[in-house]
């Protein structure tokens, strides 16, 4: 394929966000070298977005435009938490307060004048009333206006003291989790400390045991292991195989303990020393009396590693 | 006085300059389609619900860097919002599975599926350019785009999940989409 049509190739799946990691680094390269290869990336870009149009809409939850704004004060976001509309809420408000404290000053002035008018009209002649309608309808919005910010407010605040507890419990989740993740990790170096592991193959020059196979798996540092035979010969009803392990600081073989392999001659055990083992150890297996024996009296059949 | 309405393109920069009133707009205008494409896209109201919010608050952060020379503020909204979902996909461990057992033919945008059904789409007169180029394609050019849109998964896991070869895949994906290019620039 022409390196041309790769690269179209991977500017329309990175355009459908279908590229693997690796290849969305390797067009991304590719774009930050090629004027042409950035335009087409940022036209099929565009082209898939365009396939949006055909989505049929569906309505969010009514609160979530109150989430956003709880978000955006969470994040700290410059013109959200205290944006502009909540700027001019609070200057409304302010204003709102101002404009209400003077209209009910002024009603009450022109309560009183009218009042006095009134009075001095009925020395004269029966007037008209100058009621106060218009600014008691004024009045009446203003409270409306106010209750209705009132009830914004307290619903955003209860949006956000329940985004606080929220967030409250994904902390003490993310502790606990983190904590336990630590103690994990603990718990790994530990074990890794104070583990030291042999892995040995162990074989045979014996002619029957030619196929055998013997896998020892040894924790230097605990003096243990785990043993895994497979092939192995069947043994006489009155002897079992015993395995030793060879310690360089010892003269003899120190038992390991009898194995009993199953009737396809297999078996996977763990076992420990009867004394301890302190120099790098060799492995070995031998045919003994039924129940094994304290010191080799045997051929040893297979040595490893 | 009535106020001429102000286009998706003068909104979002506005936003950009910190105008809530008018990301309130853009909100009132893009959300109910973007909510409908996360939807489909994530398969879980919550987590489309969640992607919504996240989204609409980087739109407010990154407001400031759009340039109406080089997209429509609809298109670079979409790229913002599915590049998000696809995030969250991706940290959900499920962008290397299909999640529903939704088979190709039904999973179609409005073009094949409401087509002259719905009101929403005979109104926007862009969705019914993209639908009559989308539908320009060969069918197999077609449903492999529609969906890749909708479903947000790796070429391996769309080849696999359609029983489709790799190469396949990819050739159909890319002369789809560049045929789509060349049809909703006007092109034949």
């Amino acid at each position: 394929m022409m390196e041309q049509e790769r690269f179209e190739e991977l500017a329309a799946m990175n355009a459908l966000g279908m590229l693997e990691n690796d290849e969305k680094r390797a067009l991304d390269g590719a774009v930050a070298r090629d004027k042409e290869l950035r335009s087409l990336t940022l036209e099929l870009e565009q082209t898939t977005a365009e396939l949006a149009y055909l989505i049929e809409p569906v309505e969010p939850p009514a609160n979530m435009k109150k989430r956003i704004r709880a978000k955006m004060r969470a994040n700290g976001l410059k013109g959200a938490g205290v944006s502009r509309g909540v700027v001019i809420g609070v200057t409304g408000w302010a204003l709102a307060a101002c404009f209400a404290v003077a209209s009910v000053w002024l009603w009450r002035e022109q309560a009183g004048l009218t009042q006095q008018l009134a009075a001095a009209s009925r020395a004269i002649a029966p007037v008209n009333p100058t009621t106060p309608v218009v600014d008691d309808g004024k009045t009446r919005t203003l409270e409306e206006e106010l209750k209705k910010r009132r009830d914004e407010f307290e619903a955003q605040k209860l949006a956000l003291v329940k985004e606080i507890e929220s967030l409250h419990k994904s902390e003490a989740d993310v502790k606990t989790q983190n904590a336990k993740l630590t103690a994990e990790v603990a718990a790994l170096k530990q074990q890794e400390q104070e583990s030291k592991l042999q892995v040995a193959t162990l074989q045979s020059k014996v002619w029957e045991y030619r196929r055998s196979e013997m896998l020892v798996v040894w924790d230097e540092k605990r003096s243990q292991g785990v043993v895994m035979l497979d092939k192995m010969p069947k043994v006489d009803s009155d002897k079992d195989y015993q395995l030793w392990v060879v310690d360089p600081n010892k003269p003899d073989p120190v038992s390991a303990g009898v194995v009993t392999v199953d009737a396809k001659g297999s078996v996977k055990a763990s076992f420990k020393p009867v004394d301890a083992v302190t120099g790098e150890a060799k492995f070995a297996l031998s045919v003994e009396k039924k129940g094994g024996v304290p010191k080799s009296e045997g051929q040893l059949l297979m040595v490893g590693p | 006085m009535s106020q001429p309405e102000l286009s998706e393109e003068d909104l979002l920069q506005r936003a950009g300059r910190g105008d809530s009133r008018a990301f309130d707009q853009l909100y009132d205008r893009m959300a109910p389609r973007l909510f409908g494409l996360l939807r489909q896209m994530l398969h879980d109201e919550r987590e489309a619900e969640d992607v919504l919010q996240d989204g609409f608050v980087l739109l407010w952060e990154r407001a400031a860097t759009f340039d109406s020379e080089r997209s429509k503020a609809f298109t670079w909204a979409v790229m913002l919002f599915r590049h998000r979902a696809i995030d969250r996909m991706r940290m959900l461990g499920r962008r290397n599975r299909l999640v529903d057992s939704a088979i190709l033919e039904q999973t179609t945008l409005m073009a094949s599926a409401h087509a002259g059904v719905d009101d929403e789409v005979q109104a926007n007169e862009r969705g019914v350019v993209v639908r009559e180029a989308l539908n320009e394609l060969p069918k197999d050019q077609r449903q492999l785009i529609e969906f890749a849109f909708l479903k947000g998964l790796t070429h391996h896991v769309i080849a696999e999940s359609l029983s489709m070869p790799l190469g396949t895949v990819k050739t159909n994906i890319r002369r789809g989409l560049l045929r789509l290019r060349d049809l909703l620039k006007g092109g034949a």
